[in-house]
């Protein structure tokens, strides 16, 4: 079953790498909620930058098109560090380092984008896994021009 | 029709009021006197006090001038800004952003500071120095500090510049009626892009870019009024833009927002402070914009979103919504105002800029998409730097 969590993380960073967001949002569960956080060191608080439940998920996608966004693509790294089940083995936790990469469309030169964490809870049901919530924990702050695309 | 290498670079038939050299944007030398004769001499925006909200609670500040500051709330609740150096051999006094400190100890030879400034302890003083050196010799270098409206706490290098409610010289008038209770600071970020201070803030100075944002088309463009709003210009290169309503209601996603006490459902009001400095107070948040050149083409800009301090958590949360949705790092306009102003800046990048000339020449009867704003700016910095910002190198005597 770890396998199956592992992938699941895996393969929600590919369908955001492809921007196939219907295909992402199938991964989520009904209540599924997102959340990217960061902490500011300069005014000594945590902050969150994006929170939506899946409706606002689907609606920030489907805003996407008519925005003028950077089109360089962005390539997700992930790493699974540790899968914790609770006990009865319907709902893990799990932490997973993230990169992001940004390549510019021109030459295409890739760099670091953001480092953080995903700390995600899975759940289990009749051996089908579902991501059911999201939290994005950002080490960098500074993105730059920015992204209309969570991560 | 096209134009060959000579109609390029010919003068705008424009007053040279209504354009600029581009050569302002790019080169080192007006970068460095930029730094000598404007920021050096005007009241900067450092931080917010809820930022330093205790007694020896300390903020560290990289001025656009080039120094470092650190804030300090004394044991008197007063806020004293200083030069981030210890006098002895010019480490920096404090690594961290922020902290509370009741002494300021220079990690580098042990030699500590009070919250006033004072030097306070000098290690095997006695051995070294004998009696040839005094504390009171080495004190920290004081900035003037001023608490301005809705508790910013503003810093200006020069001993003998004039206070700064002068300075403003009304130009916050139109938002101080909202600044009266006490705010926070929730969202802080700094932003290094390459491209000059002055087109991010020429970006926030004029209106004429809605048309790169989908946001504003649909939730302010179409709306009654929009186009009516006139920019009101004060002295010292300020200016500030009117309310109107905006229906966020036209984005999807975009309702129910919780609004901020006296400002009317979706309202909008817009200040721009010379030289780099915006305060946008829109419907439920304040947004403060503080640009921090780097190099002719790279600048910091620092980015706070503010609420109320009386804020229930549930009321800040709805706050924080908002001002993500627009404002945020996955915002809808803050990209995209990014990615224009970068996109000037890979145009804009050196002595051998592509364009020669920027034109902000819009005559609208000062209505919101006039480029007035751009034009009182740069009239303040050509009186400041001597020199027209359409002729800096006294090349042409234009119209």
């Amino acid at each position: 079953m770890r396998t199956a969590v592992e992938e699941l993380v895996y393969r929600s960073c590919l369908l955001l790498d492809a921007h196939d967001f219907p295909a992402f949002l199938d991964l989520c569960t009904d209540d599924f909620r997102y959340t990217v956080e960061a902490h500011a060191p300069e005014i000594r608080r945590a902050m969150v930058w994006l929170d939506h439940d899946k409706a606002g998920m689907k609606a920030l996608f489907e805003n996407l098109p008519r925005h003028f966004s950077d089109p360089s693509p962005l390539t997700r790294h992930a790493t699974v560090y540790t899968v914790t089940f609770e006990a009865g083995g319907g709902r893990a936790s799990v932490v997973t380092a993230l990169q992001v990469f940004r390549t510019v469309l021109d030459g295409g030169t890739s760099s670091l984008f953001a480092v953080g964490k995903l700390y995600d809870t899975v759940v289990v049901t009749d051996g089908r896994v579902a991501l059911a919530r999201r939290v994005v924990k950002l080490d960098t702050r500074d993105l730059g021009i920015g992204s209309h695309v969570p991560f | 029709m096209p134009r060959n290498a000579a109609e390029w670079t010919e003068r705008p038939r424009f007053p040279r009021t209504h354009y600029v050299d581009a050569r302002i944007y790019t080169d080192e030398n007006i970068f460095r006197e930029e730094q000598e004769k404007i920021f050096a001499r005007t009241w900067i925006l450092a931080c917010h006090e809820s930022e330093l909200a205790k007694a020896y609670d300390y903020r560290t500040f990289r001025h656009p001038s080039g120094q470092n500051l650190v804030l300090v709330r004394g044991d008197d609740d007063r806020v004293r800004a200083f030069y981030n150096i210890c006098p002895h051999r010019g480490n920096t006094l404090v690594n961290a952003p922020a902290g509370s400190a009741r002494t300021l100890t220079c990690v580098f030879h042990a030699w500590t500071f009070d919250c006033r400034g004072d030097c306070t302890g000098i290690s095997r003083r006695k051995e070294g120095f004998q009696d040839r050196l005094e504390s009171a010799r080495v004190g920290l270098r004081a900035v003037r500090t001023e608490r301005g409206a809705g508790g910013f706490y503003w810093v200006n290098l020069s001993d003998d510049s004039v206070p700064l409610q002068d300075s403003l010289a009304g130009s916050l008038g139109v938002i101080e009626p909202y600044l009266s209770e006490p705010l926070e600071v929730f969202h802080y970020q700094k932003v290094r892009i390459r491209a000059n201070y002055k087109l991010w803030h020429d970006t926030n100075s004029e209106f004429y870019h809605d048309f790169v944002h989908y946001f504003n088309r649909i939730t302010g463009m179409q709306q009654p009024g929009y186009f009516g709003r006139k920019y009101e210009t004060f002295p010292n290169g300020h200016a500030s833009v009117g309310s109107m309503r905006v229906r966020y209601d036209q984005y999807e996603g975009g309702a129910d927002r919780i609004g901020w006490p006296g400002l009317e459902a979706g309202g909008w009001f817009l200040v721009d402070l010379f030289p780099g400095m915006t305060f946008n107070l829109r419907t439920s948040v304040l947004r403060i914009d503080t640009a921090i050149p780097i190099a002719p083409n790279e600048v910091v800009v620092e980015l706070r979103g503010l609420g109320l301090r009386k804020d229930t958590p549930e009321q800040r949360a709805l706050r924080v919504r908002d001002h993500n949705a627009i404002w945020g790092p996955f915002g809808r306009n803050l990209h995209e105002d990014f990615l224009a102003v970068t996109g000037q800046g890979v145009s804009l990048r050196d002595d051998r800029t592509d364009a020669r000339w920027l034109l902000h020449g819009r005559e609208e009867a000062s209505t919101i998409h006039d480029e007035v704003g751009m034009r009182h700016f740069y009239a303040e910095w050509s009186r400041r730097m001597g020199r027209p910002a359409s002729d800096p190198f006294a090349e042409g005597d234009g119209e």
